[in-house]
């Protein structure tokens, strides 16, 4: 009889065991997926803030582009007086000669208003008006040239 | 009673026990059917359900200038859309206050922000579809303010849209995209294998909420988004050169105008400009002929600019010297055509030099008559004539250069002054970067080459060189060249403060009908500075109607491109004078 009560008195120490060794794995594995979900949608948050951030770096993007299109810089730098120096002057460092003929810059150097069109020149608001362009536009523009005048009908030739 | 109180208990055990067989029973052939029969219907059915499946689009790449500035790049547009069915008041919170917002009151904030007529959004907001388009392609400024009114029944598609954010700056070269990405002129066509990336595939699971299930995500196809073309152009240069132009044409009346710079001593073009000129973000407004590349796709009559390669050709062939002399009367008769100079005189002594500094026809007939035609003509197509530059811009002209057997008497003797015929701008500056160049032409190119993200650059192929005429014979059509600038009426408008330049005028006529019409193509081609050439250029103005003389119309808008190229590029000023040649003997 004594084995016998030996073998009863040590398994149920190990089957407590594993008992509370499954209870808490299982805890565990509850708290990780708790966890889990909760950081999917941390996640999901995460991403939306992420797009949002994209949206504001584009917009701001576009406003730098905007601002640093040539047409910008040109107006502000004729709002601010700029004009461009006509007569450089250099010197030559190895024999320090000075090079060109040092001379009061004019303003009439620079025309006075952009002339290059640019439908997309605004900070405020970068809207892009574009229109769908014909089908016909698939194919490259063909720029008809001259053709040169048969020599048999040229007149008098005032060329220089 | 107590037997029969154990037997109906025992009864209602044996009821209740084969009530649970059953059930038990029932369950688990339910069990097998779904765990096994029809485990991979079901299986497959709920992975429909979560699984998604989305495109990951390449985004197309940029156009950048030589020194990087951003010419073209990809943006995101985005289309506002409302599903009517469930319109709705909204429920907002206003100062820590709930409060209902009526559909009117959404619909002006939305009428607001999209620029639209509260008349024409209103009733799109009704009806029972779950979708209508309310604005297409608002930008993202735009979007997000939308997105800020937290309005339940909108939602958006976004798009990838093309920006160009210098406008009409190399308008002509970049071309342009339509609204749905698809490239349809210049570069964006051209170069669209180097632009255009690949798009990439991934899948994932998401839960009854929409929310996407961690680790489910496949990549089955790896994205490969586009590269950045990159061009030899400066846009710099290249907007203050079409600001020049559009001043001129503005103030001549004339058709357009077109200006090509060329680094003399690499071939790449620093600018291609013309004007008017394309604005690639709306197309559209732009009538069909302002949408190319005139620079490359047109061919015109040069005129007098073409004397200077008929000198180049008569010193290389030993047929002349710069000083050789020529009595030049103010016309000439040539089988049954009299050739004439453009102003009248009596004979003139003249050398070479004074024949290219009075632009003489009938000097320069008397120069090069005994070249053979046979000679002159190849002397012609090594100098890039009638064919195409070698730029490899599509649907550039190789401009007409008929073989010398088809010339008939008069033809060649016209050809030597620029007439019979056509050359593009791009031919003419490249045969004045020859000249610049000593005698070696190097295809011009107008594409560094294929950028990748890392800033790796696939570069395109070198320019092929071809010693056209010898540096002795480049240099006397130089130093003559300088003369014209130096001392010729026109000419002297062309000079640049503080360098030495050289070139050419040229007025010529315009076929009209089946002879010349009353309008001209006037020009101006040269190179500086001399003493150390940098820069070959042509200034092109076509059908001026406002001038007092048309040989002028081009030298103003050549002088202020010019200046402008050597000033950015702080080339040094010139050092020395011009040779000592004489014009007349």
């Amino acid at each position: 009889m004594k084995p016998v009560i030996r073998r009863t008195r040590a398994s149920s120490p190990v089957v407590m065991i594993l008992v509370l060794g499954f209870l808490g794995i299982s805890l565990l594995h509850l708290l990780l997926t708790i966890a889990t979900s909760q950081s999917v949608y941390e996640l999901s948050d995460l991403k939306k803030e992420k797009r949002e951030l994209e949206t504001t770096s584009q917009i701001i993007a576009e406003q730098v582009l905007s601002l640093s299109s040539n047409q910008n810089l040109y107006s502000t730098a004729s709002r601010l007086g700029m004009v461009v120096n006509t007569n450089p002057v250099f010197l030559r460092l190895n024999d320090q000669a000075i090079l060109g003929e040092p001379r009061p810059a004019s303003g009439s150097s620079i025309q006075s208003t952009n002339l290059v069109a640019n439908s997309v020149m605004i900070v405020e608001s970068t809207q892009n008006n574009q229109e769908t362009v014909p089908a016909s536009l698939s194919e490259p523009t063909l720029i008809p040239s001259e053709s040169p005048v048969s020599a048999s009908i040229i007149p008098v030739s005032p060329t220089r | 009673m107590s037997q029969s109180g154990t037997s109906g208990a025992s009864r209602r055990l044996r009821i209740l026990l084969t009530v649970a067989t059953v059930l038990i029973v029932v369950f688990i052939i339910r069990l097998v059917d779904f765990q096994i029969v029809r485990a991979e219907a079901i299986s497959e059915l709920s992975y429909e359900n979560r699984a998604v499946s989305r495109t990951i689009e390449a985004v197309r790449g940029d156009i950048l200038d030589a020194k990087g500035n951003v010419l073209a790049t990809s943006v995101y547009r985005y289309d506002i859309n409302a599903a009517p069915a469930n319109v709705k008041p909204v429920q907002r919170v206003v100062d820590g206050v709930s409060q209902l917002t009526s559909v009117e009151s959404i619909a002006n904030d939305l009428a607001v922000i999209l620029q639209e007529d509260i008349s024409v959004l209103l009733p799109k907001l009704t009806g029972t579809s779950n979708y209508v388009n309310l604005k297409k392609r608002v930008d993202a400024d735009t979007h997000q303010r939308i997105l800020d009114l937290e309005i339940p029944w909108i939602f958006s598609d976004a798009h990838q849209n093309r920006l160009y954010p210098n406008g009409a700056v190399a308008g002509n070269l970049i071309g342009f995209v339509d609204v749905d990405g698809l490239a349809l002129a210049g570069i964006e066509r051209q170069y669209n294998s180097c632009l255009a990336g690949v798009d990439g595939k991934e899948s994932f699971e998401k839960g009854v909420d929409g929310v996407r299930i961690p680790s489910t995500a496949v990549v089955t196809q790896e994205v490969q988004h586009g590269r950045d073309v990159v061009l030899t152009i400066d846009s710099g240069l290249q907007y203050q050169a079409q600001q020049v132009l559009a001043g001129e044409v503005e103030k001549l009346n004339a058709d357009w105008a077109a200006a090509v710079v060329i680094e003399v001593k690499t071939g790449r073009i620093v600018l291609a400009a013309e004007a008017p000129s394309v604005d690639p973000n709306d197309p559209g407004k732009s009538p069909e002929l302002e949408r190319g590349a005139r620079v490359f796709q047109f061919a015109y009559e040069p005129g007098s600019t073409m004397k200077a390669i008929t000198a180049a050709t008569a010193i290389d062939t030993g047929f002349a010297t710069v000083n050789t002399q020529v009595t030049a009367p103010s016309s000439l008769k040539v089988f049954d055509h009299v050739i004439n100079d453009s102003f009248a005189h009596e004979p003139q002594r003249w050398t070479l030099s004074g024949v290219l500094r009075f632009s003489s026809n009938v000097g320069t007939i008397k120069i090069a008559e005994n070249i053979p035609a046979e000679t002159r003509h190849a002397y012609m197509e090594a100098f890039g004539f009638g064919a195409p530059s070698g730029v490899g811009f599509e649907g550039e002209t190789s401009g007409v250069l008929n073989p010398y057997q088809e010339w008939d008497g008069v033809t060649n003797f016209t050809t030597m002054f620029g007439q019979a015929l056509s050359v593009s701008p791009v031919q003419m500056t490249s045969a004045y970067q020859t000249i610049a160049n000593e005698g070696v032409r190097l295809s011009p190119s107008l594409i560094a080459g294929c950028q990748d993200d890392m800033g790796n650059l696939e570069a395109t192929s070198p320019p092929s060189q071809t010693q056209v005429v010898s540096a002795a014979t480049a240099n006397d059509v130089m130093h003559m060249l300088e003369k014209v600038v130096e001392q010729g009426g026109i000419g002297k408008a062309t000079a640049v403060s503080g360098y030495r330049s050289a070139g050419k005028t040229g007025t010529a006529e315009i076929k009209e009908g089946s002879g010349y019409g009353d309008y001209y193509a006037a020009s101006f081609f040269g190179m500086a500075p001399v003493d150390n050439p940098q820069y070959a250029m042509g200034v092109i103005i076509y059908k001026p109607k406002r001038v007092w003389t048309n040989s002028m119309a081009a030298a103003a808008g050549y002088q202020k491109i010019l200046s402008n190229v050597l000033l950015a590029n702080r080339v040094q000023p010139s050092t020395g004078v011009s040779a000592d040649l004489s014009n007349e003997w």
